[in-house]
């Protein structure tokens, strides 16, 4: 899930952090995707109205359907993906992860309800609540990536901390997932709803950490904080301290330590056991293969083969298919258009006043509830 | 506070025309020398420069430097209320977040005047570095912005390659390929109308269509056009606004794909 209510947070306290962009803009640029996002996306997004997209043998395709055209949309657009798969789950994770099958059952049951009663809303809504990215559509969409000639990557653990490595390592210019915490792992650039549909017409989202620590007047050891004590995948939060008050005490004391020995522990009592040390650790040195060490190279795809792997059983249309290689093929053709930004020099910035700040107050509410409806795109696992 | 007014508000509204398409909006920096502006489009694949200077103008106070944030559409729809032969001043408080126009008829029998909100921008200041340019050429604004056009039916980018014999511009698409060759000629009666190149060594770069597009809309401003060029350095196009200042745009050539 990310980090609870960051977006919005950051939305009012840090606007100039968050950008927006069209991706028409990023040509030229690597970045990297986090597949399980990706994949969990495109099981609940493409559809139609008998459900899930599937194969002669009742498998389900939504996620190569949606892996294949959504990867050709960004490299029409000059983009240049790397995909990121998740590794083991890091053992914090487990209680959250138990949580999320707790949540699966609760849907299962009332699935098989709504099933007896033939509703088909409410089995359409359990359905899609149910989904799970499995092992099998996770190699199944590498397969075609290679396919493709598009690069994968599989993390040793999360994938989102891969990615930050990498953009760090400057292997890649951001992270592309909806999960906040890839800053929170230290990924400098953060792109949301890069892979999202078309139709859907909405802008990217280009999150700078630099700015976001800028904003929130925070370094990053203590913005690590700040997201534990929001609420993260790995450990508990204090009960009663929600975003404002959360922000206003990192500001104050810098730490959770310092923050523990200065607020009335009878009114806020932390979790039991609260391992937020552990979960500071994972976010500060995440296991990752260090990027240095990888090597990224797209190919030119494999016309017949992706023909082969999904025409036939998988019942892809070929002729969109090979014209989808065409795309692939004339995007690698083509020049990229390089930038100004490696000739000039930044001599200043001048951030907008203050005063402009305050003026903005009804724009940052529209966006607040922007953001809340985005937080629930985010995957389970 | 601040004052400019200047007696052709068209120079104004060409500038706008020729700016609005690359930029949203804009900074205008006024100081004593003159009014400034420099800003990249979103995808900072270019850049536009503008310098008014102040002596060009027929009244100019700045006692203050301020910088002015202003949605150029806006802008642009103010000046279209101008007539050509309109004067135009421009003037502000210090530290105001409105900037007046004013528009004075010829005969000052009809006197309009505008406010306009400014906006506050974050704002880039990019230092450009001076350049020994390998070819720079002067032609007719009216040639190349022809060129252009003509040009980008056929494909997305154009090839400009300059030789001691000649400028030579190519594209190439689906269709076929198509060249411009433009040879240096001095015609002393109008100036205007000469080519001159000046070469150090012979350059060729490729640049996108659309921009170069973008650029001659600045066209009516100037009669003649010059592009300076070197190898892996942007392209700077640049008008020069008769009296009063230069538009320049730079432009980041495509590159091409290294084996990643």
């Amino acid at each position: 899930m990310g980090i609870l209510g960051l977006s919005k947070l950051l939305a009012d306290v840090a606007p100039h952090a968050i950008r927006e962009g069209e991706i028409k803009h990023y040509f030229g640029r690597k970045v990297a995707i986090d597949a399980s996002m990706c994949l969990y996306q495109f099981l609940i997004a493409v559809r139609n109205e008998s459900g899930q997209l599937t194969s002669v043998d009742g498998e389900t395709t939504s996620h190569l359907l949606g892996t294949f055209y959504r990867t050709i949309r960004l490299i029409e657009n000059g983009i240049k993906p790397v995909y990121v798969f998740d590794g083991k789950p890091p053992e914090l994770k487990s209680a959250e992860l138990s949580k999320r099958q707790e949540r699966r059952d609760e849907a299962q049951k009332a699935l098989d309800k709504a099933t007896e009663l033939g509703d088909a809303t409410e089995v359409d809504k359990f359905n899609r609540r149910l989904v799970k990215v499995t092992r099998h559509h996770a190699d199944e969409a590498k397969q075609l990536l290679t396919l493709m000639g598009v690069p994968y990557i599989e993390a040793p653990c999360e994938a989102e901390a891969q990615c930050a490595a990498m953009v760090k390592g400057g292997l890649v210019y951001a992270t592309a997932t909806e999960d906040m915490d890839a800053l929170t792992f230290g990924s400098n650039v953060l792109l949301r709803h890069l892979t999202f549909s078309e139709a859907r017409k909405m802008p990217v989202q280009e999150i700078h950490l630099s700015k976001v620590l800028e904003g929130l007047e925070l370094d990053q050891k203590a913005f690590v904080d700040l997201c534990i004590l929001l609420g993260c995948d790995y450990t508990e939060s204090i009960r009663g301290i929600g975003p404002k008050r959360a922000i206003e005490l990192i500001k104050k004391h810098k730490s959770i330590e310092e923050i523990l020995k200065n607020i009335d522990v009878k009114k806020y009592p932390p979790p039991e056991n609260w391992n937020y040390e552990g979960a500071r650790q994972l976010f500060e040195e995440p296991e990752v293969m260090d990027a240095a060490k990888i090597e990224l190279k797209w190919t030119d795809p494999d016309e017949e083969g992706m023909v082969k792997f999904l025409c036939g059983d998988k019942q892809f249309n070929e002729e969109r298919v090979r014209n989808g290689v065409k795309k692939l093929l004339k995007s690698r053709s083509t020049s990229t258009q390089g930038r100004l930004d490696g000739f000039f020099t930044v001599l200043s910035t001048t951030p907008a006043k203050r005063k402009a700040e305050n003026k903005k107050e009804t724009p940052n509410k529209k966006k607040k509830t922007g953001a809340g409806a985005g937080r629930g795109r985010a995957k389970p696992k | 506070m601040f004052e400019a007014r200047l007696t052709a508000s068209a120079t104004f509204k060409k500038i706008l025309d020729a700016i609005k398409d690359l930029l949203n909006e804009a900074s205008f920096d006024c100081s004593e020398s003159g009014i400034q502006l420099q800003a990249m489009d979103n995808s900072h694949v270019s850049l536009v420069s503008l310098m008014l200077r102040s002596d060009g103008f027929d009244k100019y106070r700045c006692d203050r430097n301020l910088t002015m944030g202003m949605n150029l559409a806006n802008m642009a729809k103010i000046f279209k209320c101008a007539n050509n032969e309109d004067t135009v001043t421009i003037k502000a408080q210090d530290d105001a977040d409105i900037v007046t126009f004013m528009f004075e008829a010829k005969k000052q029998e009809k006197i309009s005047d505008y406010e306009m909100k400014l906006m506050n921008l974050d704002q880039e200041h990019l230092g450009i570095p001076e350049t020994d340019f390998s070819c720079v050429i002067r032609m007719p604004s009216g040639e190349f912005a022809r060129i252009c056009k003509d040009l980008a039916q056929f494909g997305e980018s154009i090839m400009i390659s300059c030789t001691k014999e000649g400028v030579k511009f190519s594209t190439g698409g689906d269709i076929g390929t198509a060249n411009v060759k433009i040879a240096q000629t001095n015609n002393f009666e109008k100036e205007e109308e000469s080519v001159t190149i000046e070469m150090q060594e012979p350059v060729s770069l490729t640049f996108a269509c659309q921009y170069l597009n973008s650029f001659t809309k600045a066209t009516p401003l100037a009669s003649q056009v010059q592009l300076s060029m070197s190898d892996n350095v942007p392209l700077v196009v640049e008008y020069q606004i008769p009296d009063l200042g230069h538009l320049r745009f730079y432009l980041a050539p495509k590159i091409e794909e290294d084996e990643n």
